[in-house]
């Protein structure tokens, strides 16, 4: 025994050292503890404050940027409306009834980019609505020019979102021209580019080509840009494309943000669990 | 330590915190070389301090970096990293260059020996953070030049915010 005390007395330092080494992994490796994700990320209410106050400084040499990506936006929805107004439904096929239920099924909110980081291996941006405003982790988040991420920690006030410029975050885009889908995934490496993987190599992909969230997701409204092709290249060995699209948002200049709430999410959601525990 | 000199090494480290958590997280030169200026109390602290309070700075000071930038102990795990080994090599050079007192800072120590004693902690706390945070093995030249030319623009701050500092 008391060779014991004398051992933990004479090592003492490499012990709290291994003792906090451990810590801090354990910290890392269990991300979504509950202290994890309620103080210790910049939804923190006292740290978003201060980060708020550094950025707002920043924020007015950015206007020119935010004014003209709110323009080209609102040039946009005017042509959607006019669209929209003037064209019934068409394509749809003979007896498909749009449910009003459905076509409403996404609603809006705009949130200020209260941190923003785009320069490491996995990103996150902290914005100023939370929980207070009806945020909820799992919701989508859009731009003026395109996809952001989606919603991960939510304080009150504050929420953090995992950036599309994330190792753990995919998104299912659609090529308009050549209508294929696949996943929009980020490699790490340059902010401006993604790549675009699982899109079969038997069809043609353009150069240029708009790529679009896809149909099929749930958490993203269909439509919403994500980027344009910038190359295309097949590996001879595989059935895939490896696409390289130019991300539609600017993420160094993201201010404003919608976060997308998806209403019949957790009707979906539930349909599909029980799907899954019907296979089991 | 007197109570002076606490309440000066506790300003410094705020300081360097401040410096961080409000400039050099946004300051990244040519997507590559990144400035955690934030470790730099951490290794001049005084050489003869306690080994336990300086593991115990070192974390509070890595948790603090953590909590801003989402990162969960990724910066705790590294910075408590070189504040262990700091003793070792403190000692070594001591041995080396047969000084009595241990003394850190490039006044003390003299340019070599200050650059010799810094650039190795600064290059294994900056290896271990972007090798944690690296997530896949294709990103790993990406990420060794990322190391390179973070270690060098750091070293290469905490040298000129040393000679222009009056102690």
């Amino acid at each position: 025994m008391l060779q014991l005390v004398d051992f933990v007395v004479r090592n003492r330092f490499f012990l709290v050292f291994v003792l906090l080494e451990v810590l801090s992994v354990w910290m890392i490796v269990r991300n979504n503890t509950y202290w994890g994700a309620t103080y210790f990320n910049t939804s923190n209410y006292y740290v978003a404050k201060t980060l708020a106050f550094s950025n707002s400084v920043r924020d007015y040499t950015k206007l020119n940027e935010i004014n003209a990506d709110l323009a080209s936006e609102n040039a946009h929805l005017h042509a959607l409306v006019a669209k929209l107004s003037q064209t019934n439904p068409s394509q749809l096929p003979a007896g498909y009834v749009p449910d009003s239920a459905f076509a409403a099924r996404f609603s809006y909110t705009v949130a200020k980019v209260v941190d923003n980081e785009t320069n490491k291996a996995n990103n996150v941006i902290t914005i100023d609505k939370g929980t207070a405003h009806g945020i909820k982790p799992g919701m989508g988040v859009i731009s003026a020019t395109g996809v952001v991420g989606k919603v991960r920690f939510c304080s009150e006030h504050y929420s953090v979102i995992t950036s599309i410029l994330h190792s753990n975050f995919m998104v299912s885009s659609k090529l308009v021209r050549s209508k294929e889908i696949g996943y929009a995934k980020w490699d790490g490496k340059d902010p401006n580019l993604i790549d675009m993987i699982d899109v079969s190599k038997y069809t043609k992909v353009y150069k240029g080509d708009s790529a679009v969230t896809s149909d099929q997701n749930s958490v993203f409204p269909p439509n919403i840009m994500v980027g344009k092709v910038e190359s295309v290249a097949v590996n001879p060995n595989q059935t895939f494309y490896n696409i390289v699209l130019k991300l539609a948002t600017d993420f160094r200049n993201l201010s404003y943000v919608y976060v997308v709430q998806n209403h019949q999410l957790v009707e979906q959601e539930n349909l599909k669990a029980r799907t899954i525990e019907l296979k089991k | 330590m007197s109570l002076r000199e606490a309440i000066q090494y506790s300003l410094m480290i705020l300081l360097y915190l401040f410096l961080q958590i409000f400039f050099m997280r946004n300051i990244v030169l040519f997507n590559y070389a990144f400035c955690f200026i934030y470790i730099a109390p951490i290794l001049l602290l005084p050489a003869d301090m306690d080994r336990m309070y300086t593991l115990l700075i070192a974390f509070a000071v890595g948790f603090l970096v953590d909590v801003f930038s989402n990162t969960f102990g990724m910066h705790a795990s590294a910075t408590v990293l070189i504040a262990y080994l700091r003793p070792f090599l403190i000692h070594y050079q001591m041995k080396s260059r047969g000084a009595e007192r241990a003394e850190v800072g490039i006044r003390a120590q003299g340019l070599g020996a200050f650059v010799s004693y810094i650039f190795p902690l600064i290059l294994i706390h900056h290896s271990m953070l972007f090798l944690m945070e690296m997530n896949n093995f294709g990103m790993i030249l990406y990420t060794l030049i990322r190391i390179g030319a973070s270690t060098l623009f750091t070293t290469i701050l905490i040298i000129l915010l040393e000679l222009f500092s009056k102690r």
